[in-house]
């Protein structure tokens, strides 16, 4: 039994609303947030209280929760308030590809429709299905990581791998491995120092915080020799983006000739990294904190949430399929 | 930012002595990116000051945020502080080497200029568990803080004194 970081499965549904673990309230609380409707799932998207895997499992319940408030719906009216709910969600953010999840249930949908199923049931049933599949298929993921590690590492990561890392690193525990991780503070929203350094903390591995600025020097003395990382979306050619930062890491891991691995969700609906659009958020979000300005005078702000990692930086990708 | 004109952006990172900006002013360059500078965020507040007293806005990106530049095509030069120099590198502010490295991947030409000041070499722990001020670290997870780093000479393009 592999012990569960909160971050590996951020929302669920009880007594039939969606609750999401609002990221941006840890380490100081673990709070989940009621979710009724699409329109409060976009929300918590949009604002960041959710991100990476946590959008993917918001994209599917938020199915499920419009399923249940489309009981009275005639068919065809269902059938068009889940693509609502599909076009909703893929305009919520850019770069995490919503439409690669959208569009499968609303192909099933679709398929019930065509051959005069009882829509609600067989959606519902699939979607439980594959949330279950996934679920299953990221435990095996854990296990392979921990594979991975071996004793003595000493692991840079950046931003948070939703869980997986840390459970690998539980595992690497019982296993009696000694390892060593170092995680970026990962700015603006510091997702590293507010949330992988607290759940490896949890899961009893050792963490030590790194600015953003000091991935160099880690490597340049020889303090790391493996990085690894998550990603948001993936590209035919094996390009991948992630949270932003990481194409800088993934440079200096290759000068430095330390592997680099990425735990990525394969896809070849996008062709290159090129093409992958890439969120530019709200200056005001990094030149702001806890609603103190950082730096007086006149300055303005840039704010990429994602970078794109080329193939040819990556050591090896951890798969797995979603499709 | 992400639809200008390739090669228009000069990067600065590290706290520089102020005529750095003199010399960027006589060249009318217009597109400075200052990075934040983590753990005190004093080359973000410094560069900015100094700009500003040159009638220049830069535009602030995090430390993490650079290598999207080099990425898109975006960047024209690089300009990083040194605290001090030889014939083999220079010891420069921390996060010089990102900036380096990422130059020479790009071929983007790295300047090393004066920062004037003298850093200690770490800080301490709790200076990266807090931002701005305010606690975001976990309570017991510690912090490792370089404040340099050396930067060897292979990816200096040229050394300003």
């Amino acid at each position: 039994m592999i012990k569960e970081s909160p971050l590996f499965w951020p929302a669920h549904m009880k007594d039939g609303s969606l609750y999401v673990l609002d990221e941006t309230l840890i380490p100081k609380k673990v709070h989940y947030i009621k979710v009724r409707n699409t329109q409060e799932a976009v929300k918590v998207i949009r604002d960041m209280k959710t991100r990476a895997f946590g959008q993917f499992l918001v994209v599917l319940n938020t199915f499920l929760l419009e399923l249940q408030n489309g009981r009275a719906l005639s068919k065809e009216k269902l059938i068009e308030k889940i693509k609502e709910t599909a076009e909703a969600l893929n305009n919520s953010r850019p770069t995490f590809p919503f439409s690669e999840v959208t569009s499968i249930i609303v192909g099933w949908a679709q398929k019930a429709s065509a051959e005069n199923l009882d829509l609600i049931p067989f959606v519902t049933k699939n979607i439980h299905g594959y949330l279950q599949g996934i679920r299953y298929r990221r435990l095996e993921r854990v296990q392979k990581i921990a594979a991975l590690i071996k004793d003595g590492d000493s692991i840079l990561t950046h931003c948070n791998v939703s869980g997986e890392l840390a459970m690998a690193a539980a595992i690497c525990k019982d296993q009696e491995k000694q390892i060593h991780f170092f995680a970026t503070e990962t700015r603006p929203y510091l997702q590293g120092a507010k949330l992988t350094a607290w759940e490896l903390q949890k899961m009893g591995a050792q963490v030590t915080l790194v600015a953003d600025n000091a991935i160099g020097s880690l490597m340049a003395d020889e303090m790391v020799n493996k990085v690894i990382v998550g990603s948001d979306r993936s590209c035919a050619n094996g390009d991948f983006a992630n949270k932003i930062g990481t194409y800088q890491i993934a440079v200096l891991a290759k000068e430095f000739e330390i592997p680099f691995y990425v735990l990525t969700q394969p896809s070849n609906k996008i062709k290159s990294g090129e093409d992958i659009p890439i969120e530019v958020r709200d200056p005001q979000e990094l030149l702001n904190f806890s609603g103190k300005r950082i730096v007086a005078g006149e300055v303005k702000g840039f704010y990429p949430g994602f970078d794109v990692v080329p193939s040819d930086l990556i050591t090896e990708s951890i798969a797995i399929d979603v499709n | 930012m992400l639809t200008k004109k390739e090669k228009s952006v000069v990067l600065v990172q590290g706290v520089v002595k102020g005529s750095l900006f003199d010399l960027l002013k006589k060249r009318k360059t217009t597109d400075i990116v200052v990075l934040e500078g983590r753990p005190n965020l004093e080359a973000a507040r410094q560069s900015t000051k100094d700009l500003a007293k040159r009638k220049l806005i830069p535009t602030l990106i995090a430390d993490n945020m650079a290598g999207v530049l080099f990425y898109k095509n975006l960047v024209k030069e690089v300009w990083l502080s040194y605290q001090l120099t030889d014939e083999n590198g220079a010891l420069c502010d921390i996060g010089g080497l990102i900036l380096a490295v990422l130059g020479k991947r790009h071929n983007i030409p790295v300047y090393i200029y004066p920062s004037g000041r003298k850093s200690k070499l770490l800080g301490v722990s709790g200076d990266i568990l807090k931002f701005n001020g305010t606690r975001v670290a976990p309570a017991g997870v510690e912090g490792y803080v370089p404040l340099v780093e050396w930067v060897p000479q292979k990816y200096i393009t040229k050394t300003y004194e």
